[in-house]
């Protein structure tokens, strides 16, 4: 009997084994195949976020932070697509700020990504600022969405009095700080001016609560430094030309004069090349994006 | 008749205690260590708030299974075991064998929802790297949870006297979802726009137990206390509903007839 009862343990391990072994390359098969299958395209399974809501039994917070963790490994995930699209962004965001009304995180960083021209965000300026009008109704004492929205309407629809209301707005309510004012004032005087823009963005930069606003606020900011180095650099070659009666065919002709001191650099440390044409323009490898600025 | 009573619930946790329910906190310890140590590389800002929503939303849930797994079997196991009569033919009655058992498990989950806090603090510490005072607040949220527990031992403990346990279990998680809805259930009523609906949701309303009232979780993962008088409201509503749930289960535990 023992002995018998060994055998059928014998053979259950094995089995046991075996099946094992054969499962592995069963589901990497099924995985190969799924990878190859079209897909249906992104779908939410429950679009409905009151409902979502409704569902979750007192844990609403918990299903908020797993909703908003999602969106941001969505957006950093297309991010890296060659044309990305965000078509989910916007949802994902309105499921967790349904969820969880008061993470502001989720209003601040959607606000900023969904606005953003494509490739580096959704191109939906629109949906945005009903984010942002969300997170005030639900957050009334939170001025800082004042800032938000007046840069949307500032820098994304170039509406100026809009955003210099917005910040007015935002600058009345309890606790604002007196820059809020300071900006109403200076867009409405000088809208679209680069100084004013630039002044924005380092404000972003100042108040960002983390990292990808912060990168994204510097390299804008970047971008402003590079625009400003060039707009000198060609006043530069203008100058050579005109003494030396030819263009400058490299930076060491204006070096040679005492124009520069080195070979300029951009912000992100690649030297500037001179174009066939004789303009400044970016380095080749250069991190600068001027199209930021358009 | 306190001695009776005290002994009965003793002798509840000593056997949840042998049976190896606290097992979970183990499951609850990795839950809470993996989610400190994990969710600061896969989120943004949210580090601190999601740490207090897992921790507390584990302890409600962790505390709901053993609430509901355990309360059905109760009354029922000591009946299908025979070892009912063995208690009630000692100086035990009935009634005390009820509110024996009922403060058993609370006992156990006590001692359960105490330790998942420790253990919530101390991921909490590891992702903070400090603790003050406004951490206490966490405190607020759990008490809250050990309400909604008590009130989910109590119909638990109820089916138990009156049904089998995979029927127990069924009605007891049944009314914990619907005691979790019954705004939207009254709401529904008064939108339905007749006055028999409108009067039937209502009376739900009120018959059943609210648990959403205790749903403080969200709020307290963003630092804001509970204001003390709806403490104090829910403290009382527990009450006065425990007393007329282990009532109804002492009445029908009283009437049954043992074969």
């Amino acid at each position: 009997m023992p002995g018998r009862m060994q055998t059928i343990r014998g053979m259950c391990s094995a089995i046991l084994i075996l099946s094992w072994l054969v499962i592995v390359p069963v589901q990497q098969k099924i995985d190969r195949t799924i990878q190859t299958q079209s897909g249906p395209g992104e779908f939410l399974y429950l679009p409905d976020s009151q409902f979502l809501r409704t569902l979750c039994l007192g844990h609403e917070g918990l299903l908020a932070n797993i909703y908003w963790t999602r969106a941001v490994q969505y957006f950093g995930r297309k991010k890296i697509d060659k044309a990305p699209r965000y078509d989910l962004l916007g949802p994902l965001l309105r499921i967790t700020t349904t969820l969880d009304p008061q993470l502001i995180i989720a209003y601040r960083f959607g606000a900023i990504f969904l606005s953003e021209k494509p490739p580096r965000g959704a191109g939906k300026p629109d949906e945005a600022l009903d984010l942002l009008r969300k997170g005030i109704v639900a957050n009334p004492g939170y001025w800082r969405f004042w800032h938000d929205l007046g840069f949307i309407y500032y820098w994304d629809l170039k509406d100026y009095p809009a955003a210099a209301r917005a910040y007015l707005t935002g600058s009345e309510r309890p606790g604002a700080q007196i820059w809020m004012k300071v900006m109403a004032a200076t867009i409405a005087r000088e809208g679209g001016a680069d100084t004013t823009s630039r002044l924005l963005w380092s404000q972003i930069y100042e108040e960002a609560e983390n990292e990808s606003i912060r990168k994204n606020a510097e390299d804008h900011l970047a971008a402003f430094r590079a625009q400003d180095d060039l707009r000198t650099l060609n006043e530069l070659m203008r100058e050579f030309a005109m003494r030396q009666g030819r263009p400058a065919s490299s930076w060491q002709d204006l070096v040679a004069l005492g124009m520069l001191r080195g070979v300029p650099r951009d912000p992100s440390g690649v030297a500037y090349r001179v174009a066939p044409n004789g303009a400044a323009e970016l380095g080749p490898g250069s991190k600068i994006d001027l199209r930021l600025l358009r | 008749m306190i001695e009776r009573v005290t002994s009965i619930a003793l002798h509840t946790l000593k056997e949840s205690i042998r049976e190896r329910v606290l097992y979970n906190l183990v499951v609850f310890a990795l839950l809470m260590f993996g989610a400190a140590i994990l969710v600061g590389s896969i989120s943004v800002g949210i580090e601190q708030i999601i740490i207090v929503n897992l921790g507390l939303s584990s302890i409600s849930v962790f505390g709901l299974m053993m609430a509901i797994f355990i309360g059905i079997t109760l009354v029922w196991k000591e009946i299908d075991k025979r070892t009912i009569f063995s208690i009630l033919a000692k100086p035990v009655r009935r009634w005390e064998f009820i509110l024996g058992k009922y403060a058993g498990l609370m006992l156990t989950l006590l001692v359960n929802t105490g330790v998942m806090t420790m253990g919530f603090y101390l991921a909490y510490f590891y992702a903070k790297r400090t603790l003050d005072w406004s951490d206490l607040i966490v405190l607020q949220a759990v008490y809250s949870i050990f309400l909604q527990l008590a009130l989910v031992v109590g119909i638990a403990l109820f089916f138990s006297c009156t049904s089998t346990p995979v029927l127990s279990a069924v009605f007891t998680f049944c009314i914990y979802v619907i005691g979790n809805l019954l705004s939207d259930i009254r709401w529904f009523g008064q939108e339905a726009g007749g006055a028999i609906v409108e009067g039937l949701t209502t009376a739900l309303y009120y018959l059943l137990p609210n648990f959403a009232n205790m749903n403080v979780i969200t709020q307290t993962a963003h630092g804001q206390a509970v204001p003390g008088y709806l403490l104090v409201a829910n403290t009382l509503y527990t009450l006065f509903y425990l007393s007329v749930i282990l009532s109804a289960s002492i009445l029908v535990f009283e009437r049954r007839e043992f074969k």
